[in-house]
């Protein structure tokens, strides 16, 4: 088995077009500034919403509603005041409880899985990574009828349970799929060696094959943690006003003015650029990793 | 299949802290140990409520309270439904649209990726904002823009009245969903292309330049073909997320004019209008179509998804 992980494979990959531009020795200046403007423009697709979305967070009284120019002041920190006088704080605090449980529990359990899938003789193989994968198309929507009514019987609505029991089911199987590839890609002969010296089954797993998967492991934690943070339709259904509970997605959906279109943009977009900042800043750090992660089921090294 | 499951899960429950008892477990034992967690959890809150959503589906209901069995009656009512259909297509039109749509461009700005090393690593970066930001955010954000107030799509676009109600007009509020979900997935649908198109190596290139062939020939028959791995996971993974799509519609427009997919039918008739038994036959039937889109996407994939899995 040579496979590699993602974030190696790009590393030693990466000369590659390096060698082929040189070989085929015909960028000329043209053609760099036109690749350069293709870049920029992925650039400015990617990144321009957010830019609009900091203006209008900035943008002070009814301005920012009035006034599509992006760069039309007054700009000002009142929306921010406002979003955190609105309780804002309780809204993230809960999203990051729910996404901190819904990530360790997921990533112990499902770690577990996958290197009985991915290096343990478990009888018909193929036959699980089907399963798992057939559980990962699972329309969240089609637990909200069955899980309500559970809930409901149960005392979970409103609770943090009630939200990241289902997320760890959701999670479950991407997180499987991610860790199967990670675990293959670990050389067998280290894990051999390590039952040679008298280690157990269990001592190889957690003292020798975990310590090197932890990069992998880790691009899952942050690929869960994400899906936790984002996840909508069960976090409104289920934990719709309880301040205590509330995520911060649902308090955003519902941050509501008189009508449908009256909504209080300013302390909207506000909140959207609290919530987000910290993603951003936590994606650009690991940016690698990420790729890692999400890139891992579709490359065959 | 169903006799693994029950073994695994019996062997889960013997052995509860698998660190006490490691000594001596054997791999065979240790590996059912292991799945025992993951199966149990999907078992339980995926598996289980699915058969208990049927089971709903066959009753029927006043407000919350359960008056009598429905048998089908629930089913017939969810087909005789003019909104269950109109919903069915909305889901139809926004997953062909969008998917078609991010496929187009993200293998665009893959294969620019692919060839620019300069400022990839950047790029692949900012790629991974829009799929960092939640769904909800973005839909506010798409929500405003397309919005007459403050209108800055239409002060932007050129030939676009400034009171023109994106959000409010049949068709156009469709278009500006796909839009918004084009937006956050089309980086996402690149990335994995890119790692795919990182996979070729560069010598077939080189051999086709040789041969003549021209950029379109090597993209036909070099790109495309040893490709289609990691396109047949990119469609799959984007249409069965585009199938159970809820965020963009409920946050956009409420699921008015047109945009009222399966999830937020579905939401809507266990939340709003409770009725768990035809919510219930709503929520099964949505699980039936995106379980056969799914099928047939496993199929095409064959033992290209299940890596590492055979030894």
């Amino acid at each position: 088995m040579s496979q590699t992980t993602e974030a190696e494979a790009t590393e030693t990959r990466a000369p590659a077009p390096r060698r082929k531009a040189a070989a085929s020795g015909e960028d000329t200046t043209a053609k760099k500034v036109g690749k350069a403007l293709l870049l920029a423009t992925i650039f400015v697709w990617c990144l321009f919403p957010f830019v609009w979305l900091i203006s209008t967070s900035m943008k002070q009284g009814n301005n920012a509603l009035n006034d599509p120019n992006l760069f039309q002041g007054p700009f000002g920190f009142n929306n921010y005041v406002t979003v955190f006088e609105q309780n804002f704080l309780y809204n993230l605090r809960n999203t990051f409880v729910v996404a901190i449980f819904t990530t360790v529990i997921c990533i112990v359990i499902g770690s577990f899985a996958a290197y009985a899938l991915a290096r343990l003789p478990l009888k018909k193989k193929v036959l699980w990574m089907s399963g798992v994968l057939a559980a990962s198309l699972f329309p969240p929507v089609a637990l909200v009828p069955p899980l309500y009514e559970a809930w409901r019987t149960l005392g979970l609505l409103n609770t943090y349970p009630g939200l990241y029991i289902p997320y760890i089911a959701f999670t479950l199987p991407l997180t499987i799929f991610i860790l199967v590839t990670f675990f293959s890609s670990i050389p067998m002969e280290l894990a051999e060696a390590a039952r040679v010296d008298g280690a157990t089954p269990w001592q190889t797993f957690y003292k020798v094959v975990l310590p090197l998967a932890a990069p992998g492991v880790f691009a899952a934690a942050i690929i869960v943690f994400v899906f936790a943070t984002n996840e909508f339709l069960i976090a409104s259904t289920f934990a719709p006003r309880d301040l205590e509970v509330q995520t911060a997605t649902t308090a955003i959906a519902f941050f509501t003015g008189a009508s449908q279109f009256e909504r209080p943009i300013g302390t909207i977009t506000a909140a959207c650029v609290v919530i987000s900042i910290p993603l951003i800043i936590m994606t650009l750090i690991f940016q690698r990793r990420i790729v890692a992660g999400l890139t891992a089921g579709s490359v065959k090294g | 299949m169903a006799v693994d499951t029950e073994e695994t899960a019996s062997a889960g429950q013997e052995s509860e802290p698998p660190k006490s008892q490691s000594r001596g477990m054997s791999e065979r034992t240790l590996a059912r140990a292991f799945m025992a967690p993951s199966v149990t959890a999907m078992v339980l809150v995926a598996g289980f409520p699915i058969i208990w959503a049927v089971f709903l589906s066959l009753w029927a209901y006043q407000g919350r309270e359960r008056t009598g069995f429905a048998g089908l009656g629930n089913y017939v009512e969810a087909a005789t439904d003019p909104r269950f259909w109109d919903s069915v297509l909305a889901t139809f039109v926004f997953t062909v649209g969008s998917v078609f749509f991010e496929f187009i461009i993200g293998m665009v700005f893959a294969l620019i990726m692919n060839r620019a090393f300069f400022g990839r690593g950047v790029t692949r970066a900012a790629i991974l904002i829009p799929w960092v930001i939640p769904t909800v955010i973005s839909a506010q954000m798409w929500f405003f823009m397309f919005n007459i107030t403050p209108g800055f799509i239409n002060s932007v676009v050129p030939f676009v009245p400034a009171d023109f109600n994106w959000l409010g007009t049949d068709y156009w509020a469709m278009f500006a969903v796909i839009f918004a979900d084009v937006w956050k997935t089309a980086p996402f649908v690149a990335l994995l292309l890119l790692a795919g198109l990182q996979t070729i190596p560069g010598d077939l290139y080189e051999a086709g330049r040789v041969d003549g062939a021209t950029a379109w020939q090597q993209f036909r028959n070099i790109t495309l073909p040893l490709l289609r791995p990691a396109i047949l996971v990119a469609l799959l993974f984007r249409t069965v997320d585009a199938l159970r799509i809820y965020d963009l519609p409920a946050v956009m427009t409420n699921g008015a004019f047109g945009t009222e997919t399966l999830s937020v039918l579905v939401q809507q008739f266990v939340v709003q209008t409770p009725d768990p038994g035809l919510g219930s036959a709503f929520s099964t039937l949505t699980f039936a179509i995106v379980l056969a889109v799914g099928i047939v996407f496993i199929a095409a994939l064959g033992r290209d998804l299940v890596i590492g899995a055979e030894e």
